[in-house]
């Protein structure tokens, strides 16, 4: 209980940090954002007294002092409101975020989910039997990895959409039939066979990471005095694969998996603009290139938290599976 | 603001209208199990349609990418700059329709004709009757009145909008308004009275998901992947025959160009370099090149430009030095259009062109001559072969945004071309921030730009916008909206001929002030044009017809054109 404690209070501060940089980063971009925003806005027409408000609210007014203006940034957090998007204007950012969301968690979530399960499983036999025909893999694996996002996208979308045209080529769901999302078997299963040309994509470019990293921690476990011990006893060798050399081999890649969330971040934007799949990487590349800061805030703040949500899950798994991690806080 | 009778007028019957509506709301929600689309069977499409739709009815969904982005901004509010595409011209329509890629009369619509006074202070329209709204009301003269006067978008050089009968309007401006006309009977998207004076809302951040409107089409459903249409069933010109629309949002080129070849989308207008493999695949295509490309110069000293493109002597011999040939094939795969440094669209604005300039820009390179020019004005070549005034080297920035290759390609060539005649030229590439800021601001002495090409077929609205005096700032001081002078070009004898021609319709008249534009905007080159940019679209041409094509050019083809949407769609039929 100690450990989770403490570990919750590491993440409030770190979380304090993040919105207050958040707060501060477009307070301290060249420029000032506000005018570039109403200068924006006013090409498209008169800015009304309620927009400016919105953007006073959102940049602060410079009359008032950094530090109300943070108080009052808190305020509007608690109460949900994210201010209102330039690009999409007057969709307030919470809906935008809100329904962009559960698609990027869903496809990306699941993809790494996947490919970190697919890639430790195989970098665990592929080290136990090192040495093998099966050490050939590991190249191959980590030259996909090599590969960028959109690149294995764009080839995927050829072979598998274009020239046979078993995939669909755009969408988070069929676009041609569906007005939009809803609740039906035929939606789901729209969703689930949208979902398997992004994923492949995700899996490809990202399993052979986890495949080359379990299996050299694999090797070196292996190595140690108690597994030779565990072998000398006369253990079943499947259990000193998984209990023995494995449980502490994984450490490592646990410990990562949080990290890696936060570079699936920059790869999901490129995968969504390829796809057309709505998501929140599509939301931030919308807002940057719009000057849309209220957008962007938004976005960073949620990417910021989702990061914050799984390094904290990953932290709670650490815990369990390494009783030293427990221990010596 | 002045307010006359005829504006006083207006409001007292919007408010009379607006307290009928609320009658008629009530009406309507006591039926709400009904369609809400049905026509009112007594106000059904008396009319004639104007336009013959060719083909047959067909059920086939026609899919269409105007060129949103996921996730789409819903909103079908005309007010409203992101507007989604159908809204302009597929349900709101304007009285006429001017068509960007023809020379002919515009095609009326919701108007029958319209008459200037002698000075230009009066518009006479007649409405065409018997028109409804898609939610069973009669259109009115009041519905026009409504929006020249009181809409959100209403210009302010209306002085007063009145009936005169049911069906005729009239228009009445303080100054002559001709150069309007556009905007006025082309751009003015009519909306019904009833619907917006009633609202509870802003009427700018109104989303406006079921709009009421007299077009073709009817919205079924907006998300945040698509929206859908179906056909008005009791639109003036008869119900079209495409019955079902729906567009999509597409995040890249690519991902469109793969949905053409796959035959999963219908209607696009979209930029593909290579179009063989979609043109194999059996889709038609049309390309109507219309906005130049040019190099915008910072080029009046007088108003604080820097840089040596400010000498008039090194923006001649930039003009021609510029290999166009090469550009045109090595940068933008040969399908731009030949430009014409006197602004007028090549074959549409023929009859403007001056006899005394020349028309077309130089395709190939006079280094020769470009050199002479650089001599006569003082400049003498170096030792590293670049032309210089008194030891100090012409050298000019030329910026282009980063991402765009073909402006960026064409970059690297000018910078090529303009140093075998000895002008040093460097290229380079900024975001999109800074060209924009650049621009406006003042502050380049070359970019790689575009003009907004003319929406009626005369280059007047150029001349006023892009060379006009009233339409620029100082450098250091940022354009208002609405001002489009980046060159910061300033002539006294350009502004006295745009005030010529904008108070006359008479042909004559303005030849002679254009005559007289085109020989000073020739001489001091303020944009140097490079090209007219490629227009294409493409389109389903297996199961669709009457699509416009080269040598029936109706409307612009392209599926993201403001109101050429709803006259194409309506014009289209199924094969079989």
């Amino acid at each position: 209980m100690r450990y989770v404690g403490r570990r919750l209070v590491i993440y409030a501060v770190t979380l304090w940090a993040a919105i207050s940089l958040n707060f501060l980063l477009p307070r301290m971009l060249p420029g000032d954002p506000a005018s570039i925003m109403i200068a924006k806005m006013s090409r498209n027409g008169d800015v009304t007294e309620a927009q400016l408000e919105s953007i006073r609210r959102l940049f602060g007014n410079p009359d008032t002092s950094l530090w109300d203006q943070y108080l009052q940034y808190w305020q509007q957090l608690f109460k949900g409101d994210l201010g209102v998007s330039v690009s999409f204007y007057p969709t307030p950012v919470v809906e935008l975020i809100g329904s962009a969301l559960p698609w990027s968690i869903g496809l990306v979530g699941m993809a790494t989910i996947i490919s970190f399960t697919v890639g430790v499983g195989a970098g665990m036999f592929a080290g136990w039997k090192r040495g093998t025909w099966v050490d050939h893999i590991v190249p191959s694996t980590t030259l996909l990895q090599s590969l960028p996002y959109f690149w294995v996208a764009m080839v995927l979308i050829y072979f598998f959409a274009v020239q046979n045209q078993w995939f669909p080529i755009i969408g988070g769901y069929n676009v041609f039939m569906f007005g939009g999302p809803e609740w039906s078997w035929a939606f789901v299963g729209s969703v689930l066979y949208h979902a398997i040309l992004p994923a492949t994509t995700i899996v490809i470019s990202s399993v052979g990471g986890w495949l080359l990293g379990m299996r050299n921690m694999m090797v070196s476990t292996m190595g140690e005095d108690y597994v030779t011990t565990a072998e000398a006893k006369g253990l079943k060798k499947r259990r000193i694969m998984t209990t023995y050399a494995a449980r502490n081999a994984v450490l490592p890649s646990v410990a990562g998996f949080g990290v890696a969330l936060g570079f699936v971040v920059g790869g999901f934007v490129v995968m969504e603009t390829v796809f057309s799949y709505p998501g929140i990487g599509k939301l931030m590349i919308t807002a940057v290139r719009g000057n849309d800061y209220a957008l962007m805030q938004g976005v960073f703040l949620v990417i910021t938290l989702t990061v914050l949500v799984a390094m904290f899950i990953t932290d709670m798994i650490y815990g369990l599976i390494d009783p030293r991690a427990r221990q010596n806080v | 603001m002045i307010r006359t009778m005829g504006r006083k007028r207006a409001i007292a019957a919007a408010s009379m209208v607006a307290g009928l509506s609320l009658i008629v709301a009530g009406c309507s929600d006591s039926d709400e199990t009904g369609d809400e689309t049905s026509a009112d069977p007594t106000t059904e499409a008396t009319s004639s349609s104007g336009d013959s739709a060719t083909g047959t009815a067909t059920d086939r969904e026609l899919v269409v990418w105007a060129g949103a982005t996921t996730p789409i901004n819903q909103t079908f509010n005309p007010y409203v700059p992101e507007v989604q595409h159908l809204a302009l011209g597929g349900v709101y329509e304007p009285l006429f329709y001017y068509n960007k890629a023809g020379s002919g009369d515009p095609m009326p619509l919701l108007g029958e004709s319209f008459e200037w006074n002698e000075d230009g202070t009066q518009l006479t329209i007649t409405l065409r009757e018997g028109v409804t709204w898609n939610d069973g009301e009669a259109f009115t003269a009041d519905d026009v009145i409504y929006t020249f006067t009181e809409a959100p978008s209403a210009p302010g050089y209306i002085t007063s909008a009145e009936a005169t009968d049911d069906t005729t309007v009239v228009l009445t401006f303080d100054e002559p308004q001709y150069t309007n006309e556009l905007s006025l009977l082309g751009l003015s998207w009519m909306v019904p009275e009833h619907v917006w004076t009633s609202l509870d809302e802003d009427p700018l951040t109104f989303p406006n998901l079921e709009p009421v409107g007299t077009g073709p089409y009817v919205i079924t459903g907006i998300s945040d992947a698509n929206y859908t249409a179906e056909a008005n069933p009791s639109y003036w010109g008869g119900e079209a025959n495409v019955k079902n629309v729906r567009y999509i949002g597409v995040d890249n080129n690519q991902a469109a160009q793969d949905l053409l070849q796959t035959g999963q989308i219908d209607w696009v207008g979209m930029f593909i370099p290579e179009p063989q493999p979609i043109l194999d695949a059996g889709l038609g295509y049309i390309n109507t090149p219309q906005d130049p490309t040019v190099l915008y110069t910072c080029s009046n000293a007088d108003l604080g430009c820097e840089g040596d493109q400010t000498d008039v002597a090194v923006r001649q011999a930039l003009n021609l030095a510029i290999d166009r040939t090469a550009i045109k094939d090595k940068a933008f795969v040969g399908l731009t259009g030949t430009s014409s440094p006197t602004f007028a669209l090549l074959g549409r604005d023929d009859k403007w062109i001056s006899p005394d300039v020349e028309a077309e820009s130089p395709q190939s390179p006079n280094v020769e001559e470009a050199q002479a020019i650089l001599e006569e004005a003082g400049y003498t070549q170096g030792d590293d072969g670049f032309y210089g005034k008194d030891g100090d080297p012409i050298e000019m920035s030329l910026t282009s945004v980063d991402g765009w290759t073909d402006y960026n390609n064409a970059a690297q060539l000018i910078q090529e071309q303009a140093a075998e005649a000895g002008i040093k030229v460097t290229a380079a590439t900024v975001s999109w921030n800074e060209f924009a800021d650049g621009r406006t601001n003042g502050d380049f002495e070359l970019i790689m730009g575009g003009v907004i090409g003319t929406s009626v077929p005369d280059p007047f609205q150029i001349y006023k916008d892009w060379f006009g005096g009233d339409s620029t700032t100082p450098a250091g001081t940022a354009l208002e909206p609405g001002q489009w002078n980046f060159s910061r070009y300033d002539n006294d004898i350009v502004d006295e001929q745009i005030q010529v021609a904008a108070s006359t319709v008479d042909e004559a008249t303005k030849m002679d002030a254009y005559a007289t534009i085109q020989e000073e905007i020739t001489r001091d080159l303020p944009y140097i044009p490079i090209v007219i940019n490629a227009t294409q679209t493409f389109y389903n041409q297996t199961d669709y017809t009457g699509w416009p094509t080269e040598d029936d050019l109706y409307a612009f083809p392209p599926s993201w054109g403001a109101g050429a949407a709803g006259v194409v769609l309506h014009s289209l039929g199924g094969t079989e």
